[in-house]
C-alpha cells in the first residue's frame, strides 16, 4: 500500500483540527465493545500533543493522509518530521483574526525552510460575516504571487474538498513545470 | 493519574492481586504487538474483558477466555485508571480472579493451547493503519509517538525507524506496541507468512490486504524518496488525478 501524505499546518485554532475532521473517512462505531475502545483513547488525551490525523482511501493501493501540526510551539521540531516525504501542505490562517498572522508567517518561513514540498494558503472562516477579504489575507502575509491563496470554510465539505483540489492542483502545476 | 507499566514490571496476577487488596475499581487495558486487551475491575473483582486486534479491533475473545489468554502474555504494556463507572458494568465474568490465574497457568503448560504471539523486532515494518476513526483525531501522542509515526510510512523497517529518530530499540519497539494499542500503527505482514497464518489474520480485511501491499513496496517507496532530490516522494500525473477524482466524489 502507498501511502500519501498531505500536511495542515497553521497558527493555533486557525481551523486546522476542523478541515481534517471534515473530509476524512469515517468509521462507524456499533458495538458495545468497540464504545469502550474509547475509555482507551480517554487514556491517551492525558499525554502531551494532539493529534490530527485523517485519512482518505484513494483506492485499494493508495491512501491519503492528512496530518495537522500540532499547536504547541514546543513541538516545532517535530514538523520537520512530519513532513518528510509529504505530497504538499496546506497553511491554514484565521480571517478573523489579524492578531495572528504575523504568527502566521513566522511559521511559514520556518516551513519553507525545512521542506520545499509545495503548499497553499488556505483562508479559513470565511462563512463569518467579519472575514477579511482572500485578497487581504495574501496581502498581509506577504504571499508569493504564485501560490494560490484559497478561500476556506474548514467546517464545509465542499469547500475543504476545494481547498485539497487547488492543492493538488498545484503540486501538479509544480511537478509538470520541474519536468521540462 | 494512571497506574502505567509493562508486564515485566509487574505480571498480570500480581495486579489482580492488587486490584483485590485494593480493592480497586477501574479498567485495566494492554497493549500487545497485535492484540489489545480491556478488562473490567469493580471493586477489585474481574468483571468483564474483551481482547481485540490491534489494528482491526475485532473481538477476539471476550469474558473469561479473553482474561486467560491475556494471562499468557510474557509482553504488553499496561495502564489501570480508576474509573467507578465499572461499578454499573454488569458482570460477565464469573470466575474469580485467581481460578483465571490457575487456568492461565494450565495453558501455559500446554503450549499447543497458547495462541501465537508475534513480536516486534528492528527488521519489522509496519504501516500507518489504512482506516483509523475520525475520532482517532483527538488521541494525543507523546513525542516518542509521534517521532516513530512520522517515520512509519517512509521507512523500511524498524531499524530505520531508530536510526532516523535517535530512538534505542527497546524504547522504539514499546512506543510502536503503543501505536499499534491506539491503532493508527500496524505491522506490514510478509506475504509467505500471511498465507500461513491464523485464521483472525486471513479474515481480517485489513491483513488479507497484505500480500497485494507487499513489504517491498514500502521499501521501494521508501527507496524512492530517498532517490528524489528532495524528500518528497515522486507522484505521477495519473496517482495525482486518481486522488483529484477521488476527493471531488467526496
Ligand atoms: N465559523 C467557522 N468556524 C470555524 C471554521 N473552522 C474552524 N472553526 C472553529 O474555530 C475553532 C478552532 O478550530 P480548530 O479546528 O480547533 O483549530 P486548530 O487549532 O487549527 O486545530 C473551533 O471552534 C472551530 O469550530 C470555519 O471555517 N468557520
Ligand atoms: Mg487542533
Amino acid at each position: 500500500m502507498q501511502a500519501l501524505k498531505i500536511v495542515i499546518t497553521g497558527s493555533y485554532a486557525a481551523g486546522k483540527t476542523q478541515l481534517i475532521r471534515t473530509i476524512s473517512d469515517i468509521e462507524t462505531i456499533s458495538t458495545d465493545y468497540e464504545v469502550t475502545l474509547d475509555e482507551e483513547r480517554q487514556l491517551k488525551r492525558e499525554t502531551t500533543v494532539a493529534l490530527d490525523f485523517g485519512t482518505i482511501a484513494i483506492n485499494e493501493q493508495v491512501t491519503l493522509y492528512l496530518f495537522g501540526t500540532p499547536g504547541q510551539e514546543r513541538f516545532d521540531f517535530m514538523w520537520e518530521h512530519l513532513t518528510v516525504g509529504c505530497l504538499g501542505y496546506v497553511v491554514m490562517v484565521d480571517s478573523t483574526r489579524p492578531g495572528h498572522f504575523a504568527e502566521t508567517q513566522r511559521l511559514m518561513s520556518r516551513f519553507a525552510e525545512i521542506t520545499d514540498a509545495p503548499y497553499i494558503v488556505a483562508a479559513n472562516k470565511q462563512d463569518d460575516e467579519a472575514a477579511l477579504p482572500v485578497s487581504y489575507v495574501r496581502r498581509r502575509l506577504g504571499v508569493p504571487l504564485e501560490i494560490p491563496v484559497v478561500p476556506c470554510v474548514a467546517t464545509d465539505r465542499p469547500s475543504v474538498k476545494g481547498v485539497l483540489l487547488s492543492l493538488l492542483r498545484y503540486i501538479a502545476a509544480q511537478s509538470q513545470a520541474s519536468d521540462e | 493519574m494512571a497506574l502505567e507499566g509493562t508486564l515485566q514490571d509487574m505480571s498480570l496476577s500480581d495486579l489482580f492481586q492488587i486490584f483485590r487488596m485494593g480493592p480497586k475499581t477501574g479498567v485495566l487495558i494492554l497493549a500487545s504487538v497485535a492484540e489489545r486487551g480491556i478488562i473490567y475491575v469493580a471493586a477489585g473483582k474481574v468483571i468483564d474483558a474483551v481482547l481485540a486486534t490491534s489494528p482491526g479491533n475485532r473481538v477476539q475473545a471476550a469474558q473469561e477466555e479473553a482474561v486467560i489468554q491475556m494471562l499468557l502474555w510474557d509482553h504488553a504494556s499496561f495502564v489501570f485508571r480508576h474509573d467507578a463507572n465499572v461499578l454499573n458494568r454488569s458482570p460477565r465474568i464469573t470466575q474469580d480472579g485467581e481460578w483465571l490465574v490457575m487456568e492461565g497457568m494450565r495453558r501455559r503448560e500446554d503450549p499447543a493451547r497458547a495462541t501465537p504471539y508475534q513480536s516486534i523486532t528492528l527488521d519489522t515494518k509496519l504501516q500507518l493503519s489504512p482506516l483509523p476513526s475520525s475520532a482517532e483525531s483527538g488521541v494525543s501522542l507523546d513525542v516518542n509517538q509521534w517521532r516513530i509515526l512520522s517515520q512509519v510510512s517512509i521507512s523500511p523497517n524498524l531499524r530505520t525507524i531508530c536510526e532516523a529518530t535517535g530512538i534505542e530499540p527497546a524504547q522504539a519497539i514499546r512506543t510502536v506496541a503503543e501505536l499499534m494499542a491506539i491503532g493508527l500503527v500496524e505491522v506490514v505482514i510478509p506475504t509467505p507468512a500471511a498465507k500461513a497464518s491464523t485464521k483472525s489474520v486471513a479474515h481480517d480485511p485489513v491483513a488479507s490486504m497484505a500480500p497485494a501491499v507487499g513489504s517491498s513496496d514500502l521499501a521501494a517507496t521508501a527507496s524512492r524518496m530517498g532517490a528524489d532530490c528532495g524528500e518528497r516522494p515522486q507522484v505521477g500525473r495519473g496517482l495525482l488525478e486518481a486522488i483529484m477524482r477521488r476527493i471531488r466524489g467526496l
